[in-house]
């Protein structure tokens, strides 16, 4: 029984001061049981037990277990592993399981028995995007040009996380190199979306966003270069945050576009999300375009809901992006987000339409700029150094043929438009209009931040579509990152959440408000964020899978 | 009201986004996601001739990837060129917007340029990195010969 227990979604009132958990959790015993071996789809309405249906913090909640000996380690990690491969036929978020989970949930039970410190991580399973290093596990980047291969090295957010005390449970499912929205551009498998395995988790991050939203891990990281963190989160039904650029170390993290990528983090609650970024945050020697800025503590942020006022948001100025409520948004996204910005107008917020007339031309600048920069930064993928080798008789044929072996159709096709966009003569034409671009965007992103204290829009045009209804149609696929590459562009930091379903698949499907702060400014995304997401009355966010 | 303003205003409009300009925008109608494919196709044929400009070449797929060290199949040429052309024409719509004193944006410039010393380190674990070498004898990492090209 207790090695099955599943720590429920339920699990809103989270105390904080500590109180003790064994009332806790006895009384929620049976309903963890039975919320593992019922697999009804949520309902709707709010569920009897709690009056809050969102859940509060996995990371704070295992860490509470641990310390009043409730639980082991080894017992939360078992019960997340067969949760893992209980579901994982079905969604293939994973490229790679960990074989030393219980291993090292042993060495923390080993430190508890010795009443030695902990780690504000320890215990908590963390899925890793694998384009993201990490040292004694393959690390593909999603591509075949890297099967097998085993960097030397750990990319610096993993380090911090292990050091906290957390557990690689594995590696998850990507586009190749981060370059798509489905993920059905990895090389290796395409993962499902577990409100509905015959739709796409979305992209690039899609094994990442799966696998929390599956239960599979407590969070995860991923990688945001155009809304590859925010649209999975959106289409999974998660939290997926994009911090500014700079906040978190990129070293480790396999190159798309230098100037755009980021780590970002998905959890079940913004509080997880929160928590997961404090721990990589920071100032990195090896990362020479990380900030100097210290990464706060953002633990103490999350109250609880009983703690809020009445307008626990008053004075909040929300700007709501007019250009991304136009027609081509799909009409249940649209009244989703309209009734998400309802919300913070009862917890106290002004909301006002706000126009951002450069935000079309985003689109082409950041494919212009992401295609540019890729095409150099997987230069680096000839097959000599590292990675897959093609035999060949002369140096050419070997670059060549390694990496028309090792690229699938995607990667290929933008490295040449990038080889183009970057040919001589073309310069001024592509890259630098691009560049100009990314100056006007980020002017009115900070005009626009200054009238108001967080700005926000829907994480995708629409909810998440079928596996194989955009693969053939590049720019189908490039239309739906239109609310997102504007972000990355001005380096600002954004928070999707859950706020609402359309209707598709057995359960509906979850559609994300995405929330979009002042550079650095995370702490404030976050408290509203969270202030958002336990208020929200009427939605469980638990995927009938 | 020029054709380049004209296709830049519908395929704006095409990707169902309000742009300030002073013109008003010809086709009123709105498009549905699903279908912007197939507008912006037909606009694109329209536009591809006035958006490219003179002196910028219609992409060359087989040198392009000679460029990038990619060996092509004829299959993939014929498959990536269509949807390469399509992608460098709507990237052409840049060429129709005022942006004569902006300033080139590097990158987010979110923080002031912090520059680190440029000095070498050693990585620490050497013998890992070369282990991963495909083709490797002390001390060299192998490849095979290079031909000149005429």
């Amino acid at each position: 029984m207790l090695s099955t227990i599943q720590f429920p979604r339920s699990l809103s009132r989270f105390p904080l001061p500590l109180r003790p958990l064994q009332a806790l959790s006895s009384s929620h015993r049976s309903a963890t049981t039975s919320a593992l071996t019922d697999q009804s789809p949520p309902s709707t309405s709010p569920s009897p037990s709690s009056s809050s249906s969102s859940s509060s913090s996995q990371i704070l909640s295992i860490r509470h277990s641990l310390l009043s000996r409730e639980l082991t380690a080894t017992q939360v990690a078992e019960s997340y592993l067969s949760r893992l491969r209980l579901v994982e036929p079905h969604l293939n978020s994973f490229l790679h399981v960990s074989d030393s989970v219980l291993r090292e949930a042993q060495e923390i039970d080993d430190k508890l028995s010795r009443n030695e410190d902990i780690g504000p991580l320890a215990g908590v399973l963390v899925g890793v995007k694998d384009n993201i290093c990490t040292a004694d596990m393959p690390s593909t980047g999603g591509s075949r040009i890297l099967e097998n291969y085993r960097p030397p090295f750990d990319a610096t957010a993993v380090k911090r996380v292990k050091a906290l005390g957390g557990i690689v449970v594995g590696k998850t499912n990507l586009d190749e190199f981060g370059m798509g929205s489905t993920t059905e551009g990895s090389a290796y498998k395409v993962t499902s979306n577990p409100w509905d395995i015959s739709r796409v988790p979305g992209g690039s991050s899609g094994g990442s966003a799966a696998a929390v939203s599956a239960r599979q891990c407590a969070v995860s990281l991923g990688s945001d270069t155009g809304g590859s963190v925010r649209q999975p989160a959106s289409f999974c039904g998660v939290v997926g945050l994009k911090p500014t650029y700079g906040r978190v170390s990129r070293y480790g993290l396999m190159a798309y576009a230098s100037s755009l990528d980021v780590i970002g983090c998905f959890g079940s609650s913004v509080a997880d999300a929160g928590i997961l970024l404090g721990a990589i945050s920071g100032h990195d020697r090896l990362d020479a375009t990380s900030s100097d800025r210290g990464a706060p503590d953002f633990t103490a942020h999350f109250p609880p809901a009983d703690a809020f006022g009445a307008k626990p948001l008053q004075g909040l100025r929300v700007g709501l992006i007019r250009e991304t409520l136009d027609s081509g948004v799909d009409h249940g996204v649209t009244s989703t987000v309209q009734r998400a910005a309802s919300h913070l107008e009862e917890l106290g917020c002004t909301v006002k339409e706000v126009s951002l007339p450069s935000f079309s031309l985003g689109l082409p600048a950041y494919y212009i700029l992401a295609s540019s920069e890729s095409s150099s930064n997987l230069s680096r993928y000839d097959g000599v150094r590292y990675g897959s080798q093609a035999a060949a008789e002369e140096l050419n044929s070997l670059y060549g043929d390694s990496r028309a072996r090792g690229f699938g159709a995607e990667v290929k096709m933008r490295i040449l438009m990038g080889t183009y966009a970057l040919s001589a003569g073309y310069y001024n034409a592509y890259y630098k209009r691009a560049q100009q671009v990314r100056t006007v965007i980020r002017k009115s992103f900070k005009a626009a931040l200054d009238e108001n204290d967080i700005l926000i829009s829907p994480a995708a045009p629409s909810a998440a579509y079928k596996i194989g209804e955009k693969k053939n149609d590049p720019l189908a696929m490039y239309a739906g990152d239109i609310m997102t590459v504007n972000v990355n562009l001005a380096g600002l930091p954004a928070l999707v959440l859950p706020c609402g379903f359309v209707e598709g698949g057995p359960a509906g499907l979850p559609v994300g408000l995405q929330m979009i702060g002042a550079a650095f400014d995370e702490e404030k995304l976050l408290k509203v964020g969270h202030i958002f997401e336990q208020t929200l009355q009427g939605h469980r966010f638990v995927p009938p899978l | 009201m020029t054709r380049q303003a004209h296709c830049q205003t519908v395929s704006l409009k095409v990707l169902n986004l309000n742009w300030k300009s002073h013109t008003p925008p010809v086709d009123s109608s709105s498009c549905p996601l699903p279908s912007l494919h197939s507008t912006l196709r037909r606009i694109l044929r329209n536009c591809s001739t006035a958006a490219t400009g003179s002196s910028l070449q219609p992409p060359d797929v087989p040198r392009l990837a000679e460029t990038a060290r990619i060996s092509l199949t004829p299959i993939e040429v014929e498959e990536f060129t269509p949807k390469i052309r399509q992608v460098i024409d709507w990237f052409g719509q840049l060429q129709d917007v005022e942006l004569q004193s902006v300033e080139p944006a590097l990158r987010a410039d979110t923080e002031a340029y912090n520059l680190r010393e440029d000095t070498p380190e050693t990585f620490e674990n050497r013998e890992a990195m070369v282990s991963g070498v495909p083709s490797y004898e002390e001390p060299y990492i192998k490849v095979p010969k290079v031909l000149s090209k005429e």
